[in-house]
C-alpha cells in the first residue's frame, strides 16, 4: 500500500484480481487456514466476484480494482498468475515488467522505476521509544 | 551396455531426487512440492512481453459485477501500475 500512497499523485494504479493461487480444492497453504482465507477455486463469475469483494472489504483495500473474467484474458495476456507487477507508460507501452510471483514479485523494483521518474519518497525511520528509567 | 544403462538410470533418478528435494525446500514440504507441480507450474508462465512492447488489453469487471472496463482505458496521460494477484 505504501507505494500507492507515495505515488498515486503521479501514476495510476489498478489491481487485477486473477484466479486463486491457493484455493482449498487445489494447493492450499497452512498460512491461509491460519488467516482464515479459505476459498475453493471459483467456478463461476459470481463466486469470483464474491471473493474479490471479500478481499477488498476485509483489508479496506484502497487501490482501484478490476476482476479478470472467467476466460482469464488478463492473466493470459500478461502471464500474471499467481502475482505479478507491470508498469505501462503514457504511450501504452510496457515500461516495467516484473518477474513471476511469488519468488520474483518485487514491488521494490516498481518503486525504483517510479522513484527514477518522480523522485524518491522517503519515510522517517521508526525509532524505538527510549526505555523508562526506574 | 547393461552397465551403462544402469548408471544412466541411477544418474537420472539421483537428479530427480535432488530436484524434488530442491522443490520441496522452495515449496515448504514434499507435499507442497507435489501440489506445486500439480497445480501451480501448469499456470505459471514467464510470457513473451518485453519492455517497450505495446501493452495488451483485456476486459475487466468492476466490483459491482456489472460494470466492465478495459485495462487500456486506464493508460491515458499517466503511467499505470498493474498489480495482479488473488486473495489466497
Amino acid at each position: 500500500m505504501q507505494i500507492y500512497n507515495d505515488y498515486k499523485d503521479h501514476a495510476d494504479f489498478l489491481t487485477v484480481y486473477v484466479r486463486e493461487a491457493h484455493p482449498t480444492d487445489e494447493w492450499q497453504m497452512k498460512s491461509n487456514v491460519k488467516d482464515d482465507v479459505c476459498y475453493a477455486q471459483p467456478k463461476t463469475l459470481e463466486q469470483r466476484m464474491a471473493i474479490a469483494n471479500d478481499f477488498t472489504k476485509r483489508f479496506k483495500y484502497p487501490l482501484p480494482f478490476g476482476v479478470d473474467e472467467m476466460a482469464n484474458a488478463a492473466d493470459l495476456a500478461y502471464s500474471a498468475w499467481p502475482e505479478r507487477l507491470y508498469i505501462i507508460d503514457e504511450n501504452g507501452r510496457i515500461a516495467y515488467r516484473g518477474g513471476m510471483g511469488p519468488f520474483n514479485y518485487k514491488p521494490g523494483e516498481a518503486r525504483a522505476w517510479l522513484a527514477g521518474r518522480y523522485g524518491e519518497v522517503k519515510h522517517p525511520e521508526k525509532t524505538e521509544p527510549a526505555p523508562k528509567k526506574s | 551396455m547393461k552397465r551403462f544403462l544402469k548408471w544412466s538410470l541411477g544418474v537420472v533418478l539421483g537428479l530427480l531426487v535432488v530436484a524434488f528435494g530442491a522443490l520441496s525446500y522452495l515449496a515448504g514440504s514434499p507435499k507442497d512440492a507435489l501440489y506445486m507441480v500439480r497445480y501451480a507450474l501448469p499456470h505459471m508462465h514467464r510470457g513473451n512481453l518485453k519492455v517497450g512492447d505495446e501493452a495488451p488489453d483485456a476486459r475487466l469487471l468492476a466490483l459491482d459485477g456489472q460494470t466492465s472496463f478495459h485495462i487500456r482505458e486506464r493508460t491515458a496521460g499517466r503511467p499505470l501500475v498493474l498489480v495482479f494477484g488473488s486473495f489466497t
